[in-house]
């Protein structure tokens, strides 16, 4: 079940921080990679609150995002729907072409849910590439920002632009606790433990994955719709199983099932991609060896490495501090 | 308020229940006895749903329930623990009944509150592990309990639902004589009006809680009655019993 440890609080203050900083000290290039990172960092949280705390591991997420770019960009483009509307639009449609391959993947478990994600992306991908409506292989441009400029925000400015990516981040870190800590979250989380007694308590098992999906698809879609606004381009490539397989590279690179984990993963993968490609064409290899280094340390990525290893002692301390600082305590040292 | 009528089911050409009629009144506490490979647990999964039978026909408080899933006859009140632990192992024990709990009060689905937090899940936690003594260990993980103790918790998270019919598949499996004792104080300060149907292998706690025996062989029924009829009948001590007896 998802407890938020003092650690967790810790780092996700020095993230937040770290972005803060980084929104308004950095230049230009700074500022596309920090979009980058935060939009990444909203995907694969998608895709932790389901495989890390579900068992549903997903490869259909990039997918996901694209559609709801595409929806972003359709009803901006094509509807001449006004920005606000077509982001809450692009989030529900997200939400609820998730929850149709959630409510169908549901009873398949494993390599099985794996291959059923993957062909309903690999669907999503072909349709996009394939009907003209979408712009075909040329995708879709001209798309709007959100206008902001009521309350003082250019969305047009990059430095802006990041903010307003952390601002909604930081929203879908918040909704994304409230699900993992509602009965909803709750029950997913025995399903993850012991699907065939929650069932057997009367739980209907496919439905609560199928709802969790969903919101999760909602979050994707979030993230899409912010990619769309943030390159004010979309192409099918947004839709390719690579884009569902890197962002699973990051969520165990981050550490599966933590929440924080994922977000310190999308960081220090984007950076990496920078840095790296900078030096080599062959960077995917360097990121391959990476991987492969923490899986077979058996750490959970990067946050469950750290977690192992201080976390208990943090929390302890954090623990006797508090204790410490009671007031009837304070009282009988006196 | 449990009740089979030809229940039939075969793997192919093993035939493992035959014909098997049932029927329980409500707070009867009925032990099934057999040997190994009677089919007393393929029963249990007929039962609950987890196996479709061939022919016949389940009844849960004259309600037909053949045709329903697992969940939907644990929510119309058929609940079940198995004989080997099925818990939420990397939860602790307050969080295994309260998912039960959850699950019973409706909150399990809830997506604007916590089910645990719920004050009705939080009382039938504190109730139910008053019950199977489960109170010491509230805050433990699965992991960090004894074996005996997981067994009162697999007890305990099936009646965490508030069920109307308790199935337990050999809740003394694989405990010492000293816990099989405690567990038969436990079963009997259950709730009189709870109807309890248990597979056991052990007899001092089959004739100290069941009202009524059936018995199993090959899939059938081949006794059914009070406790000190089983103990006098010729045909149980021939298949089942002349062990315990001469023992």
């Amino acid at each position: 079940m998802f407890r938020h440890t003092p650690l967790r609080y810790g780092v996700l203050v020095l993230l937040a921080a770290a972005a803060l900083f980084q929104a308004f000290t950095a230049e230009y290039f700074g500022l596309e990679i920090l979009t980058e990172i935060l939009i990444l960092a909203m995907l694969v949280l998608a895709l932790d609150m389901v495989a890390g705390f579900g068992g549903m591991v997903s490869l259909c997420h990039g997918a996901l995002m694209g559609v709801g770019a595409y929806a972003y960009a359709m009803l901006t483009t094509k509807a001449g729907i006004a920005p606000p509307v077509a982001m809450a639009g692009s989030v529900a449609i997200t939400g609820a072409a998730a929850w149709v391959i959630g409510a169908v993947c549901a009873r398949s478990h494993g390599i099985y849910f794996i291959m059923a994600t993957l062909a309903f992306g690999q669907m999503a991908y072909s349709w996009v590439f394939e009907a003209p409506v979408f712009g075909g292989d040329d995708g879709l441009g001209g798309i709007a920002r959100l206008d902001l400029t009521m309350i003082g925000l250019d969305l047009t400015d990059s430095r802006s632009f990041a903010l307003f990516c952390l601002f909604a981040l930081g929203a879908a870190y918040g909704a994304t606790v409230l699900i993992l800590r509602s009965g909803l979250g709750r029950s997913l989380s025995g399903i993850m433990h012991n699907e065939q007694r929650m069932r057997a308590l009367g739980l209907t098992v496919w439905r609560v994955k199928a709802d969790v999906f969903g919101l999760s698809g909602m979050i994707a879609g979030l993230a899409g719709a912010l990619a769309a606004q943030h390159i004010m381009f979309v192409s099918p490539g947004l839709l390719g199983w690579t884009v569902s397989g890197e962002a699973l590279v990051v969520v165990i690179l981050g550490g599966l099932g933590t929440l924080v984990g994922p977000l310190v993963g999308a960081a220090a993968f984007v950076v990496l991609k920078h840095e790296l490609s900078a030096v080599t064409p062959y960077w995917h290899l360097v990121v391959g060896v990476i991987l492969i280094a923490v899986v077979m340390s058996r750490a959970n990525g990067i946050f469950g490495w750290v977690e192992a290893r201080w976390g208990a002692r943090i929390d302890r301390r954090v623990a006797d501090a508090t204790r410490k600082q009671q007031p009837g305590e304070v009282v009988s040292d006196a | 308020m449990l009740e089979t009528r030809n229940l039939d089911k075969s793997f192919g050409a093993v035939h493992v229940t035959r014909n098997v009629l049932l029927k329980l009144e409500r707070g009867e506490r009925r032990v099934i006895l057999g040997p190994n490979g009677a089919g007393k647990t393929t029963l249990f999964n007929l039962l609950v749903g987890e196996l479709t039978p061939n022919s016949g026909s389940v009844h849960l408080a004259g309600e037909d329930v053949t045709a329903l899933p697992v969940a939907k006859r644990a929510r119309r009140g058929l609940s079940r623990s198995y004989q080997k632990n099925t818990l939420f192992d990397g939860l602790t024990v307050e969080e295994n009944l309260g998912l039960a709990a959850a699950v019973h009060t409706g909150h399990a689905t809830r997506l604007w509150s916590d089910s645990l937090a719920k004050p009705e899940v939080r009382e039938i936690v504190a109730e139910v592990a008053e019950q199977v003594r489960l109170m010491p260990f509230l805050h433990a993980k699965v992991s960090e309990i004894s074996y005996g103790v997981r067994r009162q918790l697999e007890v305990g998270v099936a009646l965490a639902t508030r069920p109307l019919v308790l199935l337990m598949d050999e809740p003394t499996s694989g405990v010492g004589p000293e816990m099989a004792k405690g567990f038969h104080d436990l079963l009997n300060g259950l709730p009189r009006d709870l109807t309890l149907l248990i597979i056991e292998h052990d007899m001092d706690l089959a004739f100290d809680v069941a009202d009524t025996i059936t018995v199993l062989n090959y899939g059938e029924v081949v006794f059914d009655g009070l406790p000190e009829e089983a103990r006098g009948s010729k045909l149980l001590k021939d298949i089942y019993l002349g062990s315990w007896e001469d023992a």
